[in-house]
């Protein structure tokens, strides 16, 4: 029975393999000169398409150029690029988040882009952010794919809160923050001074950063054996050792700025929109000031670029869309419909623009941002063990020494180049 | 003496009875409440407005309810196509249907060779991870140019080792002679289940539509991995893009949940009887 | 009368049935009825289990799968490296906790909850059979919306009933130890509504006579399901055990939209642990690897259960 079972898997085999391979091999790279016809097709982060459809509405009706927008949901953008590589075939545009970046490329994903975007002046590294035009987001020195929207790390305090324990004004340095936590966390039971979100692997590096350090070292490659990122592994540790921060994982963090639960917390702009939204009636009683300094006040520069698919049967489609989202005047429609930060340098230093004093405060952290090391898979990666090895010693109280070798160990020699 | 003893004994049993079924009502009624309370807090708080829904301490019931998030649902998130869809990929279930009780009615009726290891196969697939076969069954569809399209969605899980399990216990039920009769008739093959063996199947039909529709309803997974296209989620898929973790709006997406739920629930409280007869029948006892 | 003089004299009637001749043209009959499902099983089921087999022994990922030739042939190096992985035995162990504690406490609930349906006919009882079916019926996108709410530490409903009584919050998701209680009581409550329908039609199979029959004869309630209804419904409560073991091995849905397997891996299940292997950090060779023990280990336990049966109908 098991015999006749073997013998009639082998064809089977055979068979799949057969398909799985001329799927895959079906990726040939389009010939630039004559684009397809047919829609765009553009994947988009988030919950709906349909801001994006408005944004790109003018490319649409000037150039003819009909585009379709898929919104792909945040947590499943690894599971969609690994089927789009696998079987070949995926978007034409494609918004890639900055930690995501590397694995897009290492798959072959992305269409080198050096030679392509001569002819587009928009696309030209100087008209985008320091932090993240051209070189500052290239892959094995290529680059691969173009800025589209910026995030940013910034502090947020309930004024109204620290006013009432006697606290001015945000702390701006580290040390006080600390303090003041303290301060804050003595109001009563269940109320705290800070609030570390357990799933972000940016806060430490944001603190290694401002203690005058890297995580990457002069060779290229991730090193976190340093004072300063000891510096940020005792910061974070103390935080919570002092009790000032909640040591649940599913602490919401909307909830807890908007119910005074925990008056300061690092968050990005996305929060501003979520307070605002949740309690209209807050305003005035809170807001935003950069970054707590040590040596420094270097925040993370976060977003996403985009990128144009290997296969794409569209390029010159796409490149004309890149061009159309690089301009000043598309960038700040898009931050007025969704609320995303322009990557651009004239749209950042756009009067209207940073007339927002939200706005201020933000392009003013932009300046001194940087971004997170181009590894491959630096979320599931190296981030994923920088988190376990830090809430491990926080919140399980591991022994200091040994987590951190291990950890050391896992990450050593990974090339950022 | 004895008929009036027993008699006193059975009476006095009968009210102990009605006692004990009224204190069990009462129990089952409690549990009831308990089992569907986050049904009922999730129906609550879709009709709470965002502010309400956020607050701390929890209300339960809503000081000023609002249909609002229902409607935005369906003008602004696109529901109405993924409730569209979602229907779609449960009818095209339903064709699995039909080619599942063929196969259990085979397995039932008939002898023949590599029967044996072939039910056995049957049985196998229903230990096999989904995790296991997500790439491979993409690569399959790609193969096949299925992918996007809502055949390829619902085609992965058409046919499930459970059911056919199923449709086979409920088909050696039916009377041998039932069939020998209409072969002697001169009735062939495929008549004699059309006519005479799918009638008889209505119970354990009744079960597997049912069962269908929710596997089919709910289907989250492969909807997200095969539609590169929007128009194509389904409500699980349009569901989940509401979990933007950053704004939260509770009452929005329980709206979401409850379009979910619902329908199934006023599926499943129409056919209860036949399910539970459908299973019955099927020779589970 | 008794369920198994019925099944023994529908077993003879089968065998003559299948000594008697058959006609020429029907050899292919069965065959062709069972093809188009068997098809699919071996497209959908069978197919990708072989392949993950083949890919187990290489070091497949996301530039392997893009292009072919990134791929190596690496023996068993994956499986030595699974068995040297703490997290992988961590995983093991914490599915294990989840059969453990789920299967009985899910056949156990299931069969009390029919029990207690089953008690009287009246519309009553029946409409409450709607109420214990909603958890099945809920998609698991939204248990974990509603479930998260509840079970929130600051502002959950949970903790703030407890919080009236003067009980301080509970860490019920971020706590290792009772996290992995809470996440199981949630597979708990949805995994009992379907089983709790299949021993409700198995119910309807204890003919009402036995019963009354023993009443007479003195025997207490308790006495009758023990002894009478339980023996009875032995089919039933073996399939459902069967199907829940296999079901609670490949632990997933809960675990994975509550905590994503945390805090800190607490209730990350095999199944979790090979879709983070696999999905995201893209080390397709190792997922493979692990979902390939992952099944042998179901196939051994199912078949040590059909070995262990002692029964007196055959399949």
């Amino acid at each position: 029975m098991m015999r006749k079972f073997k013998k009639a898997i082998v064809p089977v085999v055979v068979a799949g393999l057969a398909f799985a391979l001329t799927a895959c091999s079906g990726g040939t790279s389009a010939d630039t000169a004559k684009d397809a016809s047919g829609p765009l097709t553009v994947w988009v982060m988030g919950d709906s398409s349909k801001n994006f459809e408005k944004l790109v509405e003018p490319f649409v009706k000037s150039s003819g150029q009909k585009v379709d927008v898929v919104a792909i949901p945040w947590d499943s953008i690894d599971q969609k690029l690994t089927t789009a590589v696998a079987s070949g075939s995926g978007p034409d545009v494609v918004q890639i988040g900055l930690t995501k970046l590397r694995s897009f490329a290492d798959a072959g994903a992305l269409l080198p882009l050096d030679g392509k975007i001569a002819a587009y002046p928009n696309l030209a590294a100087s008209k985008f952010a320091d932090g993240v035009g051209g070189k500052a987001t290239a892959v094995n020195g290529k680059i691969v794919s173009v800025p589209w929207v910026a995030d940013t790390r910034v502090l947020f305090t309930r004024t109204d809160i620290l006013a009432a324990s006697g606290i001015d004004s945000p702390p701006t340095t580290w040390d006080q923050l600390r303090a003041d936590a303290r301060t804050l966390t003595q109001r009563g039971p269940n109320k705290f001074g800070y609030y570390i979100p357990q799933w972000d692997n940016a806060l430490p590096v944001e603190m290694t950063w401002d203690f005058g350090g890297d995580i990457v070292n002069s060779k290229g490659d991730i090193d976190f054996n340093t004072t300063a990122f000891h510096n940020a592994v005792d910061l974070y540790t103390g935080l919570y050792a002092d009790k000032s921060v909640p040591t649940n994982a599913d602490f919401d963090q909307t909830q807890g700025f908007v119910s005074g639960t925990v008056p300061m917390l690092v968050s990005g702009p996305y929060l501003a929109a979520g307070i605002n939204a949740a309690a209209p009636q807050l305003a005035g009683k809170w807001t935003v000031s950069t970054l707590p300094a040590a040596d420094k006040g270097t925040s993370l520069f976060g977003g996403s670029n985009l990128g144009i698919f290997t296969t794409s049967k569209h390029q010159n489609g796409s490149l004309k869309l890149l061009d159309f989202l690089s301009k000043s005047s598309t960038q700040l429609n898009w931050y007025t419909i969704n609320g995303e930060l322009p990557t651009v340098k004239a749209a950042l230093n756009d009067s209207t623009f940073t007339s927002d004093p939200l706005v201020k405060v933000y392009t003013k952290q932009l300046a001194d941002a940087k971004v997170l090391p181009i590894i491959p898979n630096w979320d599931g990666g190296v981030g994923t063990n920088l988190l376990k090895a830090l809430n491990s010693i926080a919140l399980t109280h591991s022994d200091p020494k040994s987590t951190l070798e291990t950890f050391y160990q896992s990450t050593a020699g990974i090339s950022a180049k | 003496m004895t008929t009036s003893l027993s008699a006193l004994r059975h009476r006095s049993t009968n009210r102990r009875g009605r006692r004990l079924t009224v204190v069990i009502g009462v129990a089952l009624a409690v549990g009831a409440v308990v089992t569907a309370f986050p049904f009922i807090w999730m129906l609550a708080t879709s009709v709470k407005p965002q502010s309400e829904s956020l607050t701390y301490p929890p209300t339960l019931l809503p000081h000023t309810p609002t249909l609002q998030y229902f409607r935005t649902l369906f003008t602004e998130l696109d529901f109405g196509q993924y409730l569209a869809n979602t229907i779609i990929v449960v009818l095209i279930g339903g064709v699995g249907l039909l080619l599942m009780a063929m196969a259990g009615y085979a397995f039932a009726k008939f002898d023949f060779r590599g029967k044996q290891w072939m039910f056995f196969l049957v049985l196998a697939t229903m230990m096999i991870p989904v995790q296991v076969t997500m790439i491979p069954t993409y690569l399959i569809l790609n193969g096949m140019k299925l992918t996007n399209t809502l055949v390829g969605i619902a085609l992965p899980t058409l046919v499930s080792g459970f059911s056919i399990f199923l449709f086979r216990q409920f088909m050696s039920t039916i009377p041998t002679e039932v069939l020998e009769a209409a072969r002697i008739d001169g009735a062939g093959e495929i008549r004699t289940f059309l006519l005479i063996v799918m009638p008889l199947a209505k119970p354990i039909l009744a079960v597997m539509a049912v069962l269908t529709f929710i596997t089919g309803w709910n289907s989250f997974l492969w909807p997200l991995v095969i539609a590169n296209d929007q128009h194509l989620y389904t409500l699980s898929v349009g569901l989940s893009l509401l979990n933007k973790e950053l704004a939260v709006n509770p009452s929005l997406q329980m709206a979401a949940s409850t379009v979910m739920v619902v329908p199934i629930l006023i599926v499943f409280i129409v056919f209860q009887r036949y399910v539970i007869q459908g299973f019955a029948l099927s020779g589970l006892k | 009368m008794a369920v198994s003089n019925v099944l023994t004299t529908a077993r003879t009637r089968r065998r003559t049935a299948a000594t008697r001749a058959r006609p020429g043209r029907g050899r292919l009959t069965p065959y062709l009825f069972i093809a188009p499902a068997m098809l699919l099983l071996l497209a959908f089921g069978v197919f990708p289990i072989v392949v993950a087999a083949a890919v187990s022994i290489t070091d497949m990922n996301i530039s392997g799968l893009a292009d072919w030739h990134n791929v190596n042939f690496i023996g068993a190096a994956n499986y030595v490296k699974l068995f040297a992985d703490p997290d992988f035995w961590q995983a093991l162990g914490n599915t294990a906790f989840f059969v453990i504690i789920g299967v009985p406490s899910v056949v156990l609930v299931s069969l009390g909850v029919a029990l207690l349906l089953n008690r009287s006919g009246n519309w009553f009882f029946r409409s409450l059979r709607a109420f214990y079916f909603i958890p099945a019926i809920t998609a698991i996108v939204a248990i974990s919306l509603v479930w998260g709410y509840l079970y929130n530490t600051q502002f959950g409903l949970l903790n703030w009933v407890l919080s009236l009584v003067g009980v301080p919050p509970v860490q019920w998701l971020s706590d290792p130890v009772l996290a992995k209680f809470s996440v199981a009581l949630v597979a708990i409550w949805r995994g009992t509504g379907l089983n709790i329908i299949i021993f409700l039609a198995a119910l309807q199979g204890v003919p009402r006579e036995y019963l009354e029959a023993a009443s007479l004869d003195g025997a207490g309630e308790w006495r009758q399901i023990r002894s009478i209804v339980v023996p009875l419904l032995r089919f039933a409560i073996f399939f459902v055990t069967v199907t829940t073991i296999i079901s609670w091995f490949q632990f997933f849905d809960e675990a994975f939209v509550l905590t994503n397997g945390g805090p800190l891996g607490a209730t990350t299940s095999i199944s979790i642990f090979l879709y983070h292997q696999g999905f995201q950090q893209s080390a397709f060779g190792y997922a493979s690897a692990g979902s390939l023990i992952l099944f042998v280990l179901i196939a051994v336990i199912t078949v040590a259960q059909l070995r262990l049966r002692r029964s007196d109908v055959d399949y």
